[in-house]
């Protein structure tokens, strides 16, 4: 339900701000014309009961409220723009940037021991304490086959258990690619529906 | 009426672990479901569509021309499903079995243990599915539907006079399940062993169950969820039709991978 509401209201939005991108486009194109145009009005219209929007047509200074909003927006807008410059980097600094980056990167992943779930620091800190977001607990190789053989030794029961039940769960996985020799899902309703005879499979 | 359908395949190995977790999910056994499904492709009699292509100058009305392109439009294939259970599989057709009874009756008595096929009392019911809707709006598979009961016995005739001319035919077999809106059907085609029998007309007996070879001879299943919407024109009721299914779909992603099928794999129209 949240799913879909939040999916609907970032459409919207995003319809909103295009037609008010075309608006300002139309707006800045038509300058000159817009704001050399004078609203003289006709003796058909209707001044009586349109006499607000008259007023509004007639206007030759804006209303303080829109005048608010229009002083509202060009700061945001400069400031905006002065955000840009001050945080921005320039072309010479990213540059800099992506050339430190795979080094840097480098140098930091040489000092983790890779291929264990937890880090050295991590270790240090005590894993107990790490925050991994998973709902079972990573069994730590290495560090507890050194202190304890026989608790080695449960641990590796444990972890064939685990490739087994990955295999289980596995099949979830294998569905989408069928079994050899199984005829796919769209050649059965193929054949279901016209009675057109798979082609793999059987003769 | 609408029909919203997720799929998924199921190997062979994994049927009845996957019986027993439906049985559980939906609180109740299944019930044993034996289909035969004859399938039925149009064909457009020549002469019988009256279309004068050419002289555009006197345009048709408007009703004339819709009704020339509902006529034709796109044709389809249809299919005529009749339940069947598995005494009828292996049995004798009705007349052989009266004529080895010494009773003169045309029917047996009600009490008689002999298994016979009556392909003349076969019920029947006639089942139209659209090609599933095009667009990836949903992650569902959805099809115009319509079913209408038809006369007992012999298809074939009125089939032919409709139009129709007889493709082939097969068995569904499997089990249904029914969790809440959604009806389940654990399902797997078998296909009528190659013998003697003429392959045009559907058969008046059905041979022994266990001679029917399956589509799949891997032994794989068919799992196939379905809910079914009377008003497929309201927007609201299809969208909870859909995230009924894609529920479902979630409680059984341990399981099995439901999936929307491949739109045109489930294509009826004829070419």
């Amino acid at each position: 339900m949240d799913y879909y509401n939040r999916t609907s209201l970032q459409s919207q939005a995003s319809i909103i701000s295009n037609n008010l991108v075309s608006i300002s486009e139309q707006l800045s194109e038509n300058r000159e014309l817009l704001s050399s145009l004078v609203a003289y009005p006709a003796p058909s219209f209707p001044g009586r009961t349109h006499a607000g929007a008259l007023q509004e047509l007639l206007r030759t200074k804006l209303d303080p409220r829109v005048e608010d909003w229009v002083a509202q927006g060009r700061t945001s807008g400069a400031s905006a723009l002065e955000d840009k410059k001050k945080n921005g980097l320039s072309e010479r600094e990213l540059a800099e940037l992506w050339e430190w980056a795979p080094i840097g990167a480098n140098v930091e992943a040489r000092r983790r021991i890779w291929g264990g779930n937890f880090t050295l620091e991590e270790k240090e800190m005590g894993i107990q304490n790490v925050v991994t977001g998973l709902t079972r607990q990573p069994e730590d190789d290495d560090s507890e086959a050194d202190e304890d053989g026989e608790e080695a030794v449960d641990e590796d029961d444990e972890m064939e258990v685990m490739g087994a039940h990955r295999k289980v769960g596995g099949v979830g996985v294998e569905l989408s690619r069928p079994v050899s020799g199984a005829v796919p899902l769209d050649e059965i309703f193929r054949y279901m529906m016209t009675g057109v005879w798979p082609k793999s499979g059987n003769a | 009426m609408h029909e919203l359908l997720l799929f998924a395949s199921v190997p062979g190995q994994q049927h009845h672990e996957l019986l027993q977790q439906l049985t559980g999910l939906t609180a109740a056994q299944p019930t044993h479901r034996l289909e035969r499904h004859l399938v039925f492709k149009a064909y457009r009699r020549p002469g019988s569509v009256n279309t004068r292509i050419g002289g555009s100058q006197d345009l048709q009305a408007p009703e004339i021309q819709r009704l020339t392109k509902m006529l034709n439009g796109a044709m389809f294939y249809t299919q005529v499903v009749g339940p069947v259970t598995e005494k009828d599989f292996g049995s004798v057709p009705l007349s052989q079995f009266t004529a080895r009874s010494t009773v003169n009756d045309k029917r047996p008595a009600e009490g008689d243990q002999g298994n016979w096929y009556d392909f003349e009392d076969q019920r029947w019911r006639l089942e139209f599915r659209d090609i599933p809707e095009p667009g990836a709006r949903t992650t569902v598979t959805t099809r115009l539907m319509a079913n209408a009961t038809l006369p007992r016995g012999d298809v074939l005739t009125p089939m032919n006079a409709w139009g129709y001319s007889f493709v082939t035919e097969y068995i569904m077999e499997g089990d249904v399940f029914i969790h809440n809106d959604i009806v389940l059907f654990l399902y797997r085609v078998l296909t009528f062993p190659a013998d003697s029998h003429d392959p045009q007309p559907p058969r008046q007996t059905l041979p022994a169950l266990r001679e029917m070879i399956p589509l799949d001879r891997s032994g794989g299943y068919v799992l196939q969820a379905v809910v079914i919407v009377t008003d497929g024109s309201n927007p609201e009721i299809m969208k909870l039709a859909s995230q009924r299914l894609l529920g479902l779909k979630e409680q059984l992603k341990s399981a099995v991978k439901l999936e929307q099928a491949d739109r045109l794999s489930l294509d009826t129209r004829v070419k």
